[in-house]
């Protein structure tokens, strides 16, 4: 991939060692970068990936410490709400979604890509089991200290549970990084696509040449590599955690 | 105020916030979509009941039966070839060789590249005349042309290999995970007793491993069924409707022929299969953690 996007745009192969072998160029990137913007994509793609992140983050946890912590009423039947989530596949309800998309206006629009994935309960499920690990010991000379909920949240919860916070984090992250589907059928103009979507129409439109395509992958990839080499350690670790427990 | 109303409100802002957006992004709709296949719906909302008249025109669909069975099709494929590979990679990832870092970090790349990266990747190693795979057969001798993507069969090799490239590392790292939980002492003693390495592997290491396998063979299947964006971006469904996804049909319907309530109803369909899937995974989750 990297070695066809160096060629010259429309180069010939009529061999398969040509594709190791000069000349190379860089011209496509400039290429790419002026006919699509790909610029744009990658910041939708990591806008939207981010905001997810953070806020499945921030709302997961607070929902999954009041139920691992507060004894309120109903607190065994909202548990078993949420878990009954977990049935639900994305996937089953796609049209429907769609459909209250557009009642509130949410198509194409930033808010629309980033709601929906914050609603799945896996994260909840997850961080309350972590929860409930946290010996109560420290909770309760928390409490006689006189420390409020929210303190104890914060203060507490949080910096214990960076493990599977940030394993968490970076699944999410990929996982909307990557998706297709959803963004696929609510993105409506060229300035919303993100990269999964901006890809292959770029692609098709350049479908009698590979070299450009390949160009656009590499870019595309780079990031998404460069964070895998810096997070393999927990990415690893998250699939076994998460594949076996979870 | 009493101490259990205090606790009660002070769990609200806690709870709040999650549960309001899943109420409406998951709850919600799995209910109106109940609704919506019970009418005649379209996206300008021209509103009609028309009872169950959409599942039974969903049993009579050739269409959604056809798809059906392309994506039945995929997951039989694709199930025991992703199970098998993934558990070979992790087994030689496991042997103690050099480069094995390498070796578990180039299969598992593919995972986190974007599946429009991965298909446009197989697409141009598969197209005819110009592809990886069209060149090499030249520069090999052979000049006849193979039609990759024009043919059901060999359409279907290529979407499998493509699944297989992406996802295979996710698998194995799984395996790999199970491997290394298997105690040393069991193989030590097999060896003192003379066994072959052949023999640890079938009486030892596959037992073992038995429950994980169950497991990611499970989820392997689910997440088969919901199969979508390598196929659309490699084949749009085709040749003809030959490996066309129950995915795809429902979103052909829904947005392209704009009939939201029946693609709501075969959702249904869909969301069926996949509870009992995944109700069986649940069993299977829970009789293999019995097990280890």
């Amino acid at each position: 991939m990297l070695m066809t996007s160096l060629k010259r745009e429309g180069f010939p192969i009529r061999h398969v060692y040509q594709w190791f072998l000069p000349p190379f160029t860089v011209q496509n990137y400039y290429t790419v970068f002026n006919r699509a913007p790909i610029g744009r994509w990658m910041f939708n793609s990591l806008f939207i990936a981010v905001s997810v992140t953070a806020l499945v983050l921030i709302i997961s946890s607070l929902a999954a410490f009041a139920i691992s912590r507060i004894d309120f009423r109903f607190r065994k039947f909202v548990y078993v709400f949420f878990m009954a989530g977990l049935m639900v596949p994305g996937e089953a309800t796609i049209i429907p979604l769609f459909n209250l998309a557009n009642n509130l206006n949410l198509v194409n629009t930033y808010s629309g890509l980033i709601l929906p994935s914050l609603a799945g309960p896996f994260a909840v499920i997850i961080l309350k089991e972590f929860f409930d690990g946290v010996p109560n010991e420290l909770v309760e000379s928390a409490r006689i200290d006189g420390c409020g909920l929210f303190r104890m949240y914060w203060m507490i919860f949080v910096p214990l549970s960076k493990p599977a916070l940030s394993t968490i984090g970076i699944f999410t992250f990929i996982g909307s990084w990557n998706n297709f589907l959803w963004p696929f059928l609510i993105i409506m103009s060229e300035a919303m696509y993100t990269l999964p979507v901006g890809i292959p129409a770029f692609n098709s439109a350049y479908s009698q040449d590979y070299i450009l395509p390949m160009t656009v992958n590499a870019v595309a990839s780079l990031p998404a590599i460069i964070a895998f080499l810096f997070f393999q350690k927990q990415i690893i670790q998250g699939i076994k955690l998460s594949g076996i427990k979870g | 105020m009493s101490k259990q109303l205090k606790k009660d409100l002070s769990a609200i802002p806690f709870i709040l916030p999650f549960f309001i957006v899943y109420v409406i992004f998951v709850v919600y709709p799995m209910i109106q979509g109940v609704w919506m296949s019970l009418h005649r719906w379209t996206i300008v909302r021209k509103v009609r009941y028309i009872g169950l008249d959409n599942y039974r025109d969903m049993l009579q669909d050739p269409y959604f039966w056809a798809a059906l069975r392309n994506t039945t099709y995929f997951v039989v494929l694709s199930t025991p070839t992703i199970i098998i590979a993934g558990l070979l990679l992790a087994l030689i990832s496991n042997q103690n060789l050099r480069g094995k870092t390498f070796f578990r970090l180039s299969f598992f790349m593919p995972n986190i590249l974007s599946v429009a990266v991965i298909s446009t990747i197989m697409v141009f190693v598969f197209r005819a005349y110009s592809g990886l795979i069209s060149t090499l057969l030249k520069d090999i001798g052979i000049q006849q042309e193979i039609f990759w993507l024009g043919d059901p069969d060999l359409a279907w090799v290529v979407i499998v290999v493509a699944t297989l490239w992406w996802t295979v590392g996710f698998n194995m790292v799984l395996f790999l995970a199970a491997l290394q939980d298997i105690p040393a002492h069991l193989y030590e003693a097999a060896s003192i007793d003379g066994a072959s390495s052949r023999q640890m592997f079938w009486y030892i290491t596959l037992p073992l491993l038995k429950p994980i396998i169950w497991v990611v063979t499970m989820l392997q299947i689910i997440a088969s069924y919901k199969v979508f964006a390598q196929i659309w971006l490699i084949t749009r469904g085709g040749p003809g409707a030959a490996t066309r996804p129950i995915i795809q049909y429902i979103y052909e319907v829904g947005f392209r022929q704009n009939d939201l309530g029946y693609a709501a109803t075969m959702s249904y369909a869909l969301f069926l299969i996949l509870m009992i899937l995944t109700l069986v995974q649940m069993r299977v989750r829970r009789w293999g953690e019995t097990e280890l």
